[in-house]
C-alpha cells in the first residue's frame, strides 16, 4: 500500500532549481530516509511534502490527498518535526502538548498528552518551560508534539542535528519504536544513522534523485563494503554525470 | 478552537516574560508618579498643565500602548525565525486563527493595561486634589480601542517583515515618534508651526487628543481625531493581516 507518490516534483528559486523532477514512492509504515549533503533538495523536498512551500511543477500525492489540490486535507494527516526545535519558549512541556493537541482538534488534550509524555518519558520535565530544557530534551518535546496528533505521515528533518552522541542514541530508540506505525520520512546527513533506522534510503544531490534501495544495496550498487564509501561513491559518479 | 488555543498560548508567552510587566506596566506607572512630581515643582506662574494629572493620564496611556506594539512584535518574529510558526503552518490552522489569535490576547492586554494606568491616574488625582471623573475615564478607554488596534497592527508587521533582532528597533522609532509628536509630553496646539502640521497629519497626537477629551468630557469634539485614528487603524490592520497572509504563502 501507497503512502506517498511523487511525481516530477520541481521546486525553481529563479534559475536556481532545488529539486529536480523527483519522482518516488515510499509505502505504508516505512521509514524513508533521505539523504544528501547540504542543499541536496531533502528540506525542500521535506517543506513541499508539508504544503509548506508550493511545488514549480509536478505533484504528491500522500494517502490520497494532493498536495496542490488538498493542501488542507494533507495538513490533517500529516505532522512535521522542523531542523530547528519549534516550541514555544515560555510554554512548559505539558502546555506546548495539550497546545498542538488542542489546534488539531483532539477530544481530549490533557489525555493525549499523558499519553505523549508516557511514550517519551518526560514526566521528570513535563512542567518545565521548554526554555530551560537542555537542547536534547528540546528535540525530544518537538518531536514529542509531532506526534500527539497520531499523523499517519511524519516528516522528521534533521531530528538530531547538532544533539550530542547520547542525545542522538536516546532519538533513535523513539524513532525506531514508531516504525510500522505511521509512514515516516526522515532527513538527515548523519549516514550511520539512516543506516541505523531506514527501511529504504534515498540519496540526493542536486536536488535530483540520485540512488534508492536498503542500506545493502546502496553498498552493492556502489561495491563498498561500509555506507559511508558507498554514499561517498554514489555522490561522486552523480558528480561525473554516470548517475 | 484553535483561536482560542493560539490566544491563550500568545497571553501566557506574554505574562510569563517579566518585561512585559515593567514596559507594559511598570513604565506607565513610573512616568505618571515621575511627571506628577515634576508637575509640582512647575510654579503656578507658569500657567502649564500638560503634566496635571487629568492631562497626564491619556497620553501616559496611549505611551503604554506603544509598549505594547513592541511585545507585538517580538513575539510574532520570535515565532518566525524560531521556526515555531513552521509548525504551525504545516498544522490544520488558518490564516484567521492566527490573525485573531494574535490580535485578541493583546487587545485583552492593552485593555487591562489602560485600566490599570488610568486606575493609578484616579489615585494620583485623589491625592492630588484634581477632578477626573470616572465616567470620562470610561468613555477614554472605548475612544481609545481603535488607537490599541492600530499599535498592535504595526507590532505584528513589524514582526511579519522583519527579523527579531530588528523589529525591536523599529517599534522603538515608532515609540519616540508617539511620545515626541503624540503631545504627551508638550502641548502641541500651543506650538503651532511645520511640527504641529506634521503631528495633526500622523495618528497618535489624535489618539491622545480624542482620550483627553473623553476625560474632561468633552468626547463630542473628539470626532475628527477619532476618524483620522480609526483610519490609520484599518490601514495598519490591512497591512498587518496582508503581511501576515504574505508569509504564510511565501515558500518557508
Amino acid at each position: 500500500m501507497e503512502a506517498i507518490v511523487i511525481k516530477n516534483l520541481t521546486k525553481k528559486y529563479g534559475s536556481f532549481t532545488a529539486v529536480d523532477k523527483l519522482d518516488l514512492t515510499i509505502g505504508k509504515g516505512e521509514l524513508f530516509g533521505l539523504l544528501g549533503v547540504n542543499g541536496a533538495g531533502k528540506t525542500t523536498t521535506i517543506k513541499m511534502l508539508s504544503c509548506l512551500t508550493k511545488p514549480t511543477d509536478g505533484d504528491a500525492v500522500l494517502l490520497g490527498n494532493s498536495i496542490r489540490e488538498k493542501p488542507a486535507e494533507v495538513k490533517k494527516i500529516i505532522s512535521i518535526s522542523t531542523q530547528e526545535t519549534a516550541v514555544a519558549p515560555n510554554l512548559t512541556v505539558r502546555e506546548n502538548l495539550e497546545f498542538i493537541a488542542q489546534i488539531y482538534g483532539i477530544s481530549d488534550p490533557s489525555a493525549a498528552a499523558d499519553k505523549v509524555i508516557a511514550d517519551f518519558s518526560l514526566q521528570e520535565k513535563e512542567n518545565a518551560r521548554t526554555k530551560t530544557l537542555s537542547g536534547g530534551w528540546q528535540r525530544k518535546v518537538s518531536i514529542a508534539m509531532a506526534l500527539i496528533t497520531n499523523p499517519q505521515i511524519l516528516f522528521l528533518d534533521e531530528p538530531t542535528l547538532g544533539l550530542d552522541v547520547l542525545a542522538r542514541r536516546e532519538l533513535w530508540g523513539v524513532i525506531e519504536k514508531l516504525k510500522t506505525k505511521m509512514t515516516i520520512i526522515l532527513t538527515t546527513h548523519y549516514l550511520e544513522e539512516a543506516e541505523a533506522l531506514c527501511d529504504r534510503i534515498a540519496i540526493m544531490t542536486q536536488g535530483k534523485l540520485r540512488a534508492m534501495g536498503t542500506a545493502e544495496e546502496l553498498k552493492q550498487l556502489a561495491g563498498k563494503d561500509n555506507f559511508e564509501d558507498a554514499f561517498v561513491e554514489i555522490a561522486e559518479r552523480a558528480g561525473k554525470g554516470e548517475l | 478552537m484553535r483561536i482560542t488555543a493560539f490566544a491563550k498560548r500568545n497571553i501566557k508567552e506574554l505574562l510569563r516574560d517579566p518585561l512585559s510587566y515593567v514596559f507594559c506596566l511598570g513604565f506607565p506607572v513610573m512616568m505618571l508618579l515621575l511627571m506628577t512630581v515634576i508637575n509640582k515643582s512647575i510654579p503656578p506662574q507658569a500657567n502649564m498643565t500638560v503634566f496635571r494629572i487629568d492631562n497626564l493620564c491619556a497620553g501616559i496611556t496611549v505611551f503604554g500602548l506603544t509598549f505594547l506594539m513592541l511585545f507585538a512584535a517580538m513575539l510574532t518574529s520570535k515565532d518566525r525565525t524560531s521556526s515555531f510558526l513552521t509548525r504551525l503552518y504545516a498544522s490544520p490552522m488558518t490564516a484567521v486563527d492566527f490573525i485573531a489569535g494574535y490580535y485578541l490576547p493583546l487587545l485583552i492586554l492593552a485593555v487591562v493595561q489602560a485600566v490599570i494606568t488610568f486606575g493609578v491616574s484616579l489615585v494620583i488625582a485623589a491625592i492630588e486634589g484634581v477632578s477626573l471623573s470616572i465616567g470620562g475615564i470610561l468613555l477614554a478607554i472605548v475612544t481609545l480601542i481603535p488607537s490599541m488596534v492600530m499599535f498592535i497592527g504595526f507590532g505584528l508587521f513589524f514582526g511579519c517583515k522583519f527579523s527579531d533582532k530588528a523589529a525591536p528597533g523599529l517599534c522603538s522609532a515608532i515609540i519616540s515618534a508617539a511620545a515626541i509628536l503624540g503631545g504627551i509630553w508638550m502641548d502641541i496646539d500651543a506650538m503651532g508651526g511645520t511640527l504641529a502640521k506634521i503631528c495633526k497629519v500622523l495618528p497618535f497626537y489624535h489618539s491622545v487628543n480624542a482620550a483627553r477629551l473623553a476625560v474632561d468630557g468633552n468626547i463630542g469634539e473628539a470626532g475628527t481625531s477619532m476618524l483620522i485614528v480609526l483610519a490609520y487603524t484599518v490601514a495598519v490592520a490591512v497591512l498587518s493581516v496582508v503581511a501576515f497572509r504574505h508569509n504564510m504563502n511565501k515558500d518557508n
